[in-house]
């Protein structure tokens, strides 16, 4: 699989985005950008070409399943993949991202080997 | 009533089942499914199909607990799904052909409700094997990391990384629990709460501190059913987050120090008590009044006393129905007037005043532009004043520019004025902390909290305030018993109070505690020598003398006030944000610290002083008096310098041409002018050619070339546009002395 796709990563703290980057690195993608809400994201993904979107749940200003909504109504973007990181598997979160056409999502903490695992398998079905 | 919508919309999510590959539901199908049958759901519910809504639900029930993996057998859950799919189609069917439907899908119901209640042994479903559609950990309790992922993105960097982040999210807790505290039922105060524990165990998990984990979760699912409405916010909550913040800040800072020890809890921190005290919370569900009573507005409005109000209280209990108002009024203890203004107030402590929230950078751009644009508008009066063909509708223009310009400069640097509050609920808490530290009980009283400060100011000036609150609680209040015998309640009450006078805000913080001793005062600064004798002195010139270094009265060091941080520090911390301290005490009723700082660093009450061409802005608090020499009063003594005898004092003479290099239109002191100025607790006396007046200039800085200059704080366009040098005392006299 092409690991030179472009990854957004979206958090607002910015550990946990280091976190992620170095989890992408360890899986071999290396072509990342980050933003630190759902506001900053859409602007990136506005301006720039992104392959593949690792958003988290809980944020200020946007939320992540408002960014996905955003994503999804766009007509550019709408088939963007989107990995939703979540906090625990919650029926009803999940249920609302599913529903709103999440690509996929993650449970804190996981693994690159995981990580590496979602991202091959959405972009297999794209 | 048509069916047609309800059977198209069941008929279009078979067709879409029929197209799934496999008999394995991905996210995709499975987000397409929910759409369909929320759809159906609502169809159903509105044409009162009922049995077709029970299914749905069912459905949607059962595609979820799949979606987090919780559907264990797949093969029947997914026959479930397909068999629901068609009752509600035969059932459908039913309703458009004869109104209603004559089976019953109890059976099935049943049937899902089994499905799901076997197939949830958690611990069974966690070690099973990564299933396809989603891998999913359990949800509940967050599982431990295998220590290979751990190590994997466990590094030093990304360590202290968190470390500092986390930090600054905790101290973000603390503010925002206090705004919480005045507003219980505010979601985004409490989502503002939420969300750091949220992010710290986040992170805390991939970095395998299990302890920080652990105490984030419980306190953000705690938090997250106040989110919910499920859980109160009452004070034993706020007390349990606020402690819990501080003990993760604890076990951070522990981290800081020694990176190995994210598995051990520190000594003296009781994790224990305080997860009891969390589940305490959760299960006690304690009422209280989210706004306040009308009956307590009528008593601190000081309408009525509290013995009239218990009177009413009583008087309704005897004739339920009755409102307290009601009851005050018949009783002739109120007019109808004041209850309706008390019920005005109560109304508008719950409605939010309209206001948008902007990022500080962007209003300090902005305010800095403004900044630009006033000395802009200065430079070109200035120049059309020297032009001898200025227009006169030119010129009224120019006026007219100016009055805008001025009346918007001032407008911009109000939009950063916030109110003290917030200072003032942190130090609240401090005292808190500090009283129970010190095993005495404070209550502390605020007025003024609304009194407005720039927003650049709080933070300069928290950490001479909490010296000053420290002092207070720790060596003004005495301990209960003391009290007691003194006559007081037991109880000692720290004061903070705010207002406005001239351009500064004063800040009083005051105790009703012992008062400063003038005695040991006194012969602690004769031991110290700085003072010869203790005759002639007045009450408030003794006080002053705590400010000199050295001269703290405390008998004992403790933990609160700790060590070296004495009174003289606090002032020239104060001094250094050109504020003011003084100090009033009377013996046995307490002390008050009075302190007044500029409302904002962005501009500067100064004297404008010539030396030679040049021209320099002294600040005014600074300066304590301006004197022409005599003959007489200059001294030169070899190995001290030269000195002016000011009121009996000597004070050393600063040549301000010399240190900076000027031709002066004066050299000798008694025809120039003295200006006694007092910075760093020294007082000198400046040499100066002349004072040319006072002026309230915008401080500008000299930009980064000029960032290091002696005895210069930044710079100030002067009326006529040329440049004036800000005048930095205390830099200034340092600057003096190493020469």
């Amino acid at each position: 699989m092409d690991k030179s796709i472009k990854i957004l990563i979206v958090d607002d703290f910015a550990t946990m985005r280091k976190v992620i980057r170095n989890l992408l690195k360890q899986g071999g993608y290396e072509n990342i950008v980050e933003a630190e809400d759902g506001v900053n994201a859409l602007k990136i993904l506005k301006s720039q070409k992104i392959d593949f979107v690792v958003s988290d749940w809980n944020m200020p200003n946007m939320s992540g399943l408002e960014l996905l909504k955003a994503v999804r109504a766009d007509e550019e973007l709408k088939a963007l993949p989107f990995l939703m990181v979540t906090a625990e598997a919650l029926q009803e979160n999940v249920v609302a991202a599913v529903k709103a056409g999440v690509s996929n999502y993650i449970v804190k903490p996981f693994t690159s080997a995981v990580l590496d695992e979602k991202i091959k398998k959405i972009m297999e079905k794209m | 009533m048509s069916y047609d919508s309800l059977t198209g919309f069941i008929d279009s999510m078979a067709s879409d089942f029929l197209f799934i590959d496999g008999r394995d539901i991905d996210i995709s199908a499975a987000g397409k499914f929910l759409n369909h049958l929320d759809q159906i759901l609502a169809e159903a519910e509105k044409v009162s199909a009922l049995p077709v809504a029970k299914i749905s639900r069912s459905l949607s029930h059962i595609l979820g607990k799949w979606l987090i993996d919780q559907v264990k057998d797949k093969e029947t859950g997914f026959g479930t799904i397909e068999k629901g799919i068609f009752l509600m189609q035969e059932v459908a069917e039913s309703y458009k052909n004869t109104g209603a439907y004559g089976g019953d899908v109890g059976g099935f119901i049943g049937g899902c409700a089994t499905l799901l209640g076997e197939e949830i042994p958690l611990e069974a479903a966690a070690q099973d094997k990564v299933p396809d559609a989603v891998e999913a950990a359990p949800a509940g309790e967050p599982e431990t990391v295998p220590e290979s992922a751990a190590d994997q993105v466990q590094d030093e960097s990304l360590l202290k990384d968190f470390i500092v982040e986390a930090c600054e999210y905790i101290d973000e807790i603390e503010v925002n629990i206090l705004n919480l505290e005045q507003e219980p039922d505010n979601k985004e105060f409490i989502n503002a709460i939420f969300r750091p524990f949220h992010s710290i165990k986040g992170v805390a998990s991939f970095l395998n501190l299990g302890i920080i984990r652990d105490l984030a979760h419980k306190l953000e699912n705690l938090l997250d059913k106040a989110r919910n409405g499920e859980q109160e916010v009452t004070p034993p909550l706020i007390d349990v987050v606020l402690d819990g913040a501080d003990a993760l800040k604890i076990l951070v800072n522990q981290l800081k120090t020694d990176p190995g020890s994210s598995q051990t809890i520190p000594e003296g921190l009781d994790l224990e008590e305080l997860k009891k005290r969390i589940q305490m919370v959760e299960e006690g569900r304690t009422d209280i009044p989210a706004r306040k009573k009308l009956g307590e507005i009528l008593v601190e409005e000081g309408v009525i006393t509290p013995e009239t109000l218990k009177k009413g209280l009583d008087t309704i209990e005897k004739k339920p129905g009755t409102k307290i108002g009601e009851a005050l009024i018949s009783e002739g203890d109120v007019t109808p007037k004041q209850v309706s203004q008390a019920l005005r107030k109560q109304v508008d402590q719950v409605s939010e005043a309209s206001t948008i929230r902007v990022d500080t950078h962007k209003l300090d751009d902005m305010i800095d532009m403004v900044g630009e644009l006033v000395i802009t508008q200065s430079m070109v009066q200035q120049d059309l004043n020297m032009s001898l063909h200025a227009d006169r509708n030119l010129m009224r223009d120019i006026a007219q520019l100016f009055r805008i310009t001025s009346a918007l400069q001032r407008a911009s640097t109000g939009l950063r004025m916030i109110p003290i509050k917030q200072t003032f609920q942190r130090m609240s808490r401090l005292v808190r902390d500090l009283s129970k530290a010190a095993g005495k009980t404070v209550a502390v009283e605020m007025e003024g909290e609304d009194t407005e400060i720039d927003r650049n100011m709080v933070d300069e000036i928290y950490n001479p305030l909490v010296h000053m609150i420290r002092n207070s609680v720790d060596h003004g209040l005495e301990v209960p018993a003391d009290r007691l015998r003194a006559g007081k309640s037991e109880k000692g009450i720290i004061r903070l109070s705010a207002y406005h006078r001239g351009g500064n805000i004063v800040i009083e913080i005051s105790d009703d505690g012992r008062g400063l001793n003038k005695e040991k005062i006194l012969d602690k600064a004769i031991k110290n020598k700085v003072l010869q004798s203790r005759d002639g002195l007045s009450d408030a010139e003794i006080y002053r003398l705590v400010f000199l270094p050295g001269l703290s009265t405390a008998e004992k060091v403790t933990d609160i006030s700790g060590r070296g941080v004495g009174m003289d520090v606090v002032k020239q911390a104060v001094e250094k944000l050109r504020g003011k301290i003084e100090i009033e005490s009377q013996p046995g009723e307490g002390t008050t610290f009075i302190t007044s700082f500029p409302l904002t660093m962005a501009i500067i009450d100064g004297m404008i002083v010539k030396v030679g061409p040049e021209r320099y802005i002294l600040p005014t608090t600074a300066i304590r008096q301006a004197l022409r020499p005599t003959r007489e009063s200059y001294n030169n003594v070899v190995g001290k310098g030269e000195t002016i005898r000011v009121m009996g004092q000597l004070l050393p003479l600063v040549r301000l041409y010399q240190l900076f290099g000027i031709d002066p239109d004066y050299k000798d002191p008694w025809e120039a002018i003295g200006v006694v100025v007092e910075g760093g607790n020294r007082s000198k006396c400046l040499l100066v050619d002349k004072i040319v007046g006072k002026a309230e200039v915008v401080i500008k800085s000299l930009g980064e070339g000029f960032k290091n200059i002696r005895g210069i704080s930044g710079g100030a366009i002067l009326g006529d546009g040329q440049v004036g040098l800000i005048v930095d005392p205390e830099g200034l006299f340092d600057f003096s002395e190493r020469q």
